[in-house]
C-alpha cells in the first residue's frame, strides 16, 4: 500500500522523463542506424554508415576534439572567474548578498541570442573594440577577436558564468564559518586556509559547476554559431547542419549520439578524478 | 601554561557595545568558566582573546606581553568550537596533524604526536575515519585533541558540550576536566550551564550584559553571590526582604513576618533599613508549625529521585525548599521553615553599603 502510494507520487515525473527523454533517445538511437538516402531523410533498412562516415571524414571527426577543447576551456575560464565572485558573495553582508545575487543572475534574464549577438557587436572586425583601438591609432589591422576559439570561449564563458557561480556559492555557504577560524587558530595563513581548507571543502560545488558548464558549453548552438560565424566547427553545429540543412537524419543522429557519449565519458573521467571520499 | 590578563576590554559592534570594560586575570594552569545568559558577551570575550575580533579598547596580555594586535595564527591558542569545526575533508589523523604541519614539525614527530593525542582522547581506532562517520561525542574529542596536540599556551572552549545529550555531557565534563588537569593548560571555558561551570572550574566568572558580575571559586559564587541577579542565575535562590531591628559590629538582627527573628553576619543594611538575604533551597528545613522561623503552606510538591522539592507560600512570598525523601509532607499542609543563620547570605547593596 505504502509502496503503491509512493510510486503514484513519482508517476507524473517518471512519465514525463520517459516521454521527453527516454523515448526521444530511443528514437535517435534507432534513427542513427537507418540507411541514408537521397532526397528523403532516411532510406530502407539499417546500416552503420552514419557512424563510419563521421569517423572517416576528418572534417567531421576533428570537430569532436575541437568541441571538447572549447568545452573544457570554457569550464576552466568560468571556474577561475566565478570562484572569487562566489567567495565574495558568500562572505558579503546579508544586505549586499541579495543585490550581488541579482547581478550574477541578471544575464539569465536576457535571451541567449541577444547576448551572443551583443558579443558580435563588441568583437567584430568593425566592432566596438576594434574600431576604438583603430581610432586611437593603436592598431592598423583589426584584431581577430571573433570567428575563432577566443571569441567563442569568451562568449560561452559569459553566457554560462551564473551556472558556475551558483553551485560554488551554495557549497561555500554550506561551509561552517568556524572551520576557517579553527584553521587560523591552528596557525594557517589566509592563503593556506584557502588552499587546504576552503577550496577542498567547496569541491562538491566545483564539481557540479564544472559538469554543468561543460555540458552546456559543448551542446550550445546559438553562441558558437553567431560568434564563431560557422568558422569554429563544433559537433553540435554539424549535427544541426546534417539534420536540418542536409536532411540526413541517420548521420545527424549518429553524430548527436557520438557527442553525447563522448561528453558522458569526459564527465565520468572528471568525476572520477575529483572524487571525494568524505562527503 | 600562560597567564592571561584582560585589561578593561571593550568591544563594540557599531553602536551596540558587547563588552563594557572587562578586566580579568587567569592564572597559570587555571580553569576559568565564563558563565552567563545568552548574549551577555561570553563568545565575544573568547573571540577577542583568540583574535577573531579586533578589540575596541583595552588590552589583552599573555604573560605580561600585549598581544592585542597579534593575528589569531600568531597567538598560540587552541580553540574548541561549539560546532566542533572539524575539517570535513580530512580524516581524524589529518585533522590532528594540520596544526603541526602549520608549525613545520618534522613528519616523523607529527606521526608520534598525533598518535599520542589520539590515545589521549581514546580515538586511536578511528584515525582513518572522516568526521562525518563519527558520533557527536567522538567529533568533540577530535576537536579537543586537535586543539591540544599543538601544545598551545592557552585553551579556549566555546560551549563545547552544548550539542551533546545529557549523559554524554556529564561524561565529557569529567573527561575535559581530568585532561586539563593532566596537561596543566590555562583554560577558559564558555558555558551558559551553571552546573557545568560549577563542576569543572577553579573559578567561575559570571557575566551579564557585557560586564563581569562576579569572579570567584564555584562555592563562593554559589553561597555568596555578589548580587541578586547572580544569586538567581546560579542555581535556585530564595530572596527574603527583611527589616533590620538592630545592628552592631558583628551583625544585624532581622525580624521575620509572624514574629520570628534571625541574626546574620552583615556589615550593613540596605539604604532603606532593610536587608535582602538569600537562602538556597537545601539550606532551609521544613519543621512542624509553630517551630522554625517562618510559617507557610505547601503549595506544590515535586519528587525528583534524590530529594523532594517543595514550593511553600509564606508571608515573605513563595519559597522553594529541598527536603529529604525520608520526610513526607503533603501539598496543602501547614509547615514552618527553619533557616540556618550561619548560611544565610546578606546580598550586598548594589548602591554600596549604607552608612
Ligand atoms: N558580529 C556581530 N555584530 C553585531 N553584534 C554582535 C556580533 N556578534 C555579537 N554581537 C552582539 O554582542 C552581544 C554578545 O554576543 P555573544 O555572542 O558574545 O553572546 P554569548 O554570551 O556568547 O551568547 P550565547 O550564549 O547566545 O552564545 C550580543 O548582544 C550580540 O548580539
Ligand atoms: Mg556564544
Amino acid at each position: 500500500m505504502k509502496r503503491l502510494r509512493a510510486s503514484l507520487l513519482i508517476a507524473p515525473s517518471a512519465a514525463l522523463i520517459f516521454l521527453f527523454i527516454v523515448l526521444p533517445y530511443i528514437t535517435v538511437l534507432v534513427m542513427s542506424f537507418r540507411a541514408p538516402a537521397e532526397g528523403q531523410p532516411y532510406g530502407e533498412g539499417f546500416s552503420l554508415e552514419g557512424y563510419t562516415h563521421f569517423f572517416n571524414e576528418s572534417y567531421y571527426a576533428m570537430s569532436l576534439p575541437q568541441t571538447m577543447f572549447l568545452g573544457l576551456l570554457t569550464t576552466l575560464v568560468c571556474l577561475v572567474l566565478a570562484y572569487p565572485v562566489a567567495l565574495h558573495i558568500a562572505f558579503a553582508s546579508k544586505r549586499w548578498r541579495g543585490f550581488l545575487y541579482g547581478i550574477v543572475l541578471s544575464p539569465l534574464l536576457v535571451g541567449i541570442v541577444v547576448r551572443s549577438y551583443g558579443w558580435t557587436i563588441l568583437l567584430g572586425n568593425s566592432g566596438v573594440i576594434n574600431s576604438t583601438l583603430r581610432n586611437m591609432g593603436l592598431i592598423q589591422k583589426p584584431l581577430p577577436l571573433m570567428y575563432n576559439d577566443f571569441g567563442v570561449v569568451l562568449a560561452l564563458a559569459h553566457v554560462f558564468l551564473p551556472f558556475m557561480v551558483l553551485p560554488l556559492l551554495s557549497a561555500l555557504q554550506a561551509m561552517d564559518p568556524a572551520i576557517t577560524q579553527a584553521a587560523r587558530s591552528l596557525g594557517a595563513s589566509r592563503f593556506t586556509i584557502f588552499r587546504r581548507v576552503t577550496f577542498p571543502v567547496s569541491m562538491p560545488g566545483v564539481q557540479s559547476g564544472c559538469i554543468l558548464v561543460f555540458v552546456l558549453a559543448i551542446s550550445s548552438y546559438v553562441t558558437p554559431a553567431l560568434v564563431g560565424g560557422m568558422r569554429v566547427k563544433t559537433t553540435t553545429l554539424l549535427v544541426v547542419d546534417a539534420l536540418i540543412d542536409q536532411f540526413q537524419w541517420p548521420f545527424g543522429s549518429a553524430m548527436a549520439l557520438i557527442l553525447a557519449v563522448s561528453a558522458g565519458i569526459v564527465v565520468l573521467i572528471f568525476a572520477r578524478l575529483t572524487r571525494m571520499k568524505w562527503t | 601554561m600562560t597567564e592571561v590578563s584582560l585589561l578593561s576590554l571593550v568591544k563594540s559592534y557599531g553602536k551596540s557595545i558587547a563588552l563594557k570594560g572587562i578586566s580579568l586575570s587567569v592564572g597559570h594552569g587555571e580553569f576559568v568558566s565564563l558563565l552567563g545568559p545568552s548574549g551577555c558577551g561570553k563568545s565575544t570575550t573568547l573571540k577577542c582573546i583568540a583574535g577573531f575580533e579586533d578589540i575596541s579598547d583595552g588590552k589583552i596580555l599573555f604573560d605580561n606581553t600585549d598581544i592585542s594586535r597579534r593575528l589569531p595564527e600568531q597567538r598560540d591558542i587552541g580553540m574548541v568550537f561549539q560546532s566542533y569545526a572539524l575539517f570535513p575533508h580530512m580524516t581524524v589523523a589529518q585533522n590532528l596533524a594540520f596544526g603541526l604541519e602549520m608549525r613545520r614539525v618534522p613528519k616523523s614527530e607529527i606521526a608520534t604526536r598525533v598518535a599520542r593525542a589520539m590515545e589521549m582522547v581514546q580515538l586511536t581506532p578511528y584515525a582513518e575515519r572522516f568526521p562525518k562517520a563519527l558520533s557527536g561525542g567522538q567529533q568533540q574529542r577530535v576537536a579537543l585533541a586537535r586543539a591540544l596536540v599543538i601544545e598551545p599556551a592557552i585553551l579556549l572552549l566555546d560551549e563545547p558540550l552544548a550539542n551533546l545529550d545529557a549523559k554524554l555531557r556529564d561524561e565529557m565534563r569529567g573527561f575535559i576536566r581530568d585532561l586539563q588537569k593532566r596537561v596543566g593548560i590555562t583554560t577558559i571555558y564558555v558555558t551558559h550551564d551553571q552546573g557545568e561551570a560549577m563542576t569543572m572550574s577553579d573559578r567561575v566568572v559570571v557575566m551579564f550584559d557585557g560586564e563581569i558580575a562576579q569572579a570567584a571559586p564555584p562555592e563562593e559564587v554559589y553561597n555568596h553571590p555578589a548580587s541578586e541577579r547572580v544569586a538567581r542565575f546560579v542555581g535556585n535562590a530564595n530572596i527574603l526582604d527583611l527589616a533590620v531591628t538592630g545592628k552592631d559590629a558583628a551583625g544585624s538582627d532581622l525580624a521575620l513576618p509572624g514574629g520570628g527573628a534571625l541574626r546574620v553576619d552583615s556589615p550593613a543594611p540596605w539604604a532603606n533599613g532593610r536587608l535582602r538575604v538569600m537562602a538556597r533551597p537545601e539550606q532551609i528545613a521544613l519543621t512542624d508549625p509553630g517551630a522554625g522561623h517562618l510559617g507557610g503552606e505547601i503549595s506544590k510538591r515535586y519528587f525528583s529521585g534524590g530529594h523532594v522539592e517543595y514550593h511553600v507560600d509564606t508571608q515573605c512570598g513563595p519559597l522553594v525548599v529541598l527536603g529529604p525523601t525520608t520526610q513526607t509532607v503533603a501539598e496543602g499542609q501547614t509547615v514552618a521553615l527553619a533557616f540556618d543563620p550561619a548560611r544565610l547570605w546578606p546580598i550586598p547593596d548594589p548602591k554600596g553599603p549604607a552608612q
